[in-house]
């Protein structure tokens, strides 16, 4: 067992459970969605992301692919936030609750394709 | 639509050859590693470092509670939370928004300021080290020589090996205008590339050319790449490179340098690389001074490359009994030549055993008895060829204080020693770096010069005598530059009735186009018609379409007889003494057809 393994794979799974987390529940309603969620969710995934730098196999170069396309969404959803709660008059009505829950449910996507990558990985490993 | 994929036309200035399209790549994987994801690599535990501290930072900023100005208790948002982290960690400091904060905050913003301080500390630390990082600036420096050799769009040289050897010949090829690219083991000399004086930039790795994959990153397989020079001073390197080069690229042509036969023997196996043995030239050229001492200078002199002075005449005696110091590989090919050429040879050697040769005498030179029993008194010439250049001297010294009227030979193997080898006014000098520097420089400069040092001792002394004094009535004592012109339709288009009409001589064209009763003042050196040459043509000789000039001549020469060969109002005036307008319109209207 390697440690580095342990963490790699930890942090990805939390990346892709926090933002299940977040996402699940009906998408315009802000009382179903946690703020404290979405920041750990764009927390750890940042931190997955870093742990992926400088992989040179292709299954490596794909797992940061994805988890860049994960940030990416994730910080859209937070900006999303910031916008509704700071700057619409509007304050974060079911409209823009549903564009912040919409954008974390892309990152989802991409964090379960990782997870899936993650699994490939540890199916093809063999040792010899 | 037929021809719609070749849309792009290729510049002027393709000249790659149409069989060497394409890269030739030996191994899968010959790039370095990327830097970038060596810097990620290394980066990974500061920023997450980082990324962690800001983290609980802000969600404790968002947890504490707070007092807004009416002093009701209200929670900090994430973002006023990341806002102010942002500001404080990166020492900007706006101060306490969007209220005045209560003490359980001051207490947890002290404690974040101390960490996000000692997290960028940590992150910027680790980048600046590894910028500093021995290994970190090899890959840079690998990927930056890998991408320019990589951009060159011309004909370029691989040279392995920039000692003293390589210097020279890069300053001569490079005054040509050639495109260079260097290897060497030492990194000293390759960083030297950036301060000796090149016209044009030449890529230097430091690496092993032993090595193919260096070879690769060098550009062997680059489809510019024309030739491999392999001149360290290691003959298993050059042995090495050879055979690189062989093997992954057949068509391209290979001198390495070598002062072992037997190397030599194994080099030969692979293709057909030119083979350059410093002692073993020396002893033709000493056969051929020996022979013909002005033919001898007139080689010297023009492969010593553009600028150089005349040598001067050197005098070895012609019969009579020489003595040699040092019989090791130098030692015994200037025996045979010696030998070769009638004269009787003593040769002395400390490693010699005593049952050799009858003419060796084991023995330090450096000792009396042993000088003596060579009977220096009633040698002609005495050769100092050891490969210590201290002893060298001294043996020279000894020499020439026994026997004052000598001809002294003698080996310098360093180039620090050339100032102590000039005070002692040596007859004739052995510096193998220059031997094989100006032998391949006359291989490459121009085929036609290569082809007239070969085909001119066969004219004789007395001929060499006379183009030497040619050269040096029009030219001066400094070698003028040698260049070679081909009478065709593209090189020549002024000229091509003239050739049309065989009238063209070689004296006419030489005419100079300011006054035409006058002579440029060039000297030129061979024709070369079918495969067949003229050396030292004479100015009545006829020109045909299609033959190939040698010249030599200042470059002031050099312009006036392009202007003679391109421009058509001055060919006129050179070849027949017309003057015409050389406007189109003037042309038109003074009707003078040509």
């Amino acid at each position: 067992m390697s440690l580095e393994k342990v963490i790699f794979g930890f942090f990805v799974l939390l990346a892709a459970t926090l933002n299940f987390g977040f996402f699940i529940g009906d998408l315009a309603d802000p009382k179903l969605h946690n703020e404290y969620e979405l920041f750990a969710a764009v927390v750890v995934n940042l931190i997955a992301t870093v742990l992926k730098f400088g992989d040179r196999t292709q299954i490596g170069a794909v797992h940061l692919a994805t988890s860049l396309v994960a940030d990416l969404q994730l910080i859209a959803a937070t900006l999303a936030w910031t916008w509704a709660t700071q700057v619409s008059a509007d304050g974060l009505d079911g409209e823009s609750m549903a564009a912040v829950v919409s954008l974390s449910g892309g990152a989802l996507l991409a964090n379960i394709v990782s997870v899936v990558l993650l699994v490939i990985e540890t199916v093809s490993f063999q040792r010899r | 639509m037929p021809g719609s994929r070749r849309w792009w036309r290729p510049g002027r200035d393709e000249q790659r050859p149409r069989e060497a399209r394409r890269w030739t790549r030996i191994a899968v994987a010959v790039q370095g590693p990327p830097t970038v994801f060596l810097i990620l690599r290394r980066m990974r535990a500061p920023l997450i470092v980082l990324i962690s501290i800001f983290a609980v930072s802000v969600l404790g900023l968002t947890l504490i509670p707070g007092r807004d100005d009416a002093g009701q208790p209200t929670r900090m948002g994430f973002f006023d939370a990341f806002y102010f982290m942002s500001y404080t960690a990166t020492t900007i400091g706006y101060g306490e928004i969007p209220h005045a904060f209560t003490g359980a905050q001051r207490l947890w913003v002290t404690a974040a300021i101390y960490l996000t301080v000692i997290g960028w500390a940590y992150a910027i630390g680790s980048l600046l080290t590894l910028l500093q990082d021995r290994a970190f600036r090899q890959a840079l420096a690998l990927q930056r020589f890998t991408r320019t050799v990589a951009r060159l769009r011309e004909p370029f040289l691989l040279i392995a090996g920039y000692g003293q050897t390589g210097r020279l010949l890069g300053r001569e090829l490079d005054a040509l205008g050639r495109r260079l690219v260097v290897i060497d083991t030492d990194a000293e000399r390759v960083d030297a590339l950036d301060i000796d004086a090149y016209r044009s930039d030449v890529p230097g790795l430091a690496g092993d050319a032993r090595n193919p994959q260096t070879m690769e990153h060098a550009g062997l397989g680059h489809p510019y790449c024309e030739g491999v020079l392999a001149l360290t001073d290691d003959d298993e390197v050059n042995l090495a490179v050879t055979m690189t080069a062989a093997l992954v690229r057949p068509d391209l042509p290979v001198i390495a340098r070598t002062v072992s036969p037997a190397v030599e023997h194994r080099m030969a196996a692979f293709g057909s690389p030119t083979v350059v043995n410093p002692f073993d030239r020396y002893g033709d050229h000493l056969r051929l001074a020996l022979r013909a001492p002005a033919s001898y200078q007139l080689m010297a002199w023009l492969e010593s490359g553009p600028g150089a002075a005349l040598p001067e005449r050197a005098q070895p005696p012609r019969a009579g009994r020489w003595v040699l110091c040092g019989y090791g590989r130098f030692g015994r090919e200037l025996t045979e030549d010696l030998h070769a050429e009638g004269l009787t040879v003593t040769a002395i050697d400390i490693q010699a055993v005593a049952c050799a040769e009858p003419w060796v005498i084991p023995g330090d030179g450096s000792e009396p008895q042993v000088m003596a029993a060579a009977d220096l008194a009633h040698a002609v010439g005495f050769v100092a060829g050891t490969d210590n250049d201290t002893t060298n001297l001294s043996l020279v010294a000894a020499a020439r204080h026994i026997n004052p009227g000598l001809f002294v030979a003698s080996r310098q193997n360093r180039p620090e020693t050339a100032p102590l080898f000039a005070a002692m006014r040596i007859d004739s000098l052995l510096v193998p770096a220059e031997v094989v520097a100006h032998e391949i420089y006359a291989q490459l400069s121009t085929p036609l010069l290569w082809r007239f040092l070969r085909e001119m001792p066969a004219l004789g002394d007395e001929w060499a005598r006379t183009m030497v004094e040619r050269l040096q009535r029009h030219c001066g004592r400094r070698l003028p530059g040698l260049w070679r012109t081909t009478l065709d339709a593209s090189e020549t288009p002024a000229l091509a009735r003239r050739l049309r009409e065989g009238r063209a001589t070689l004296g006419d064209l030489l005419r100079r186009p300011v006054d035409r009763e006058q002579r440029l003042d060039i000297v030129p050196l061979l024709i070369l018609r079918d495969g067949q040459v003229t050396l030292g043509p004479a100015d009545d000789h006829v020109l045909q379409a299609g033959d190939q000039l040698l010249l030599a001549g200042q470059p002031p020469e050099q312009r006036a007889l392009t202007d003679t060969l391109t421009i058509d109002s001055v060919s006129r005036y050179v070849l027949y003494g017309q003057r015409v307008p050389s406007s189109w319109i003037w042309r038109r209207l003074t009707r003078s057809n040509p």
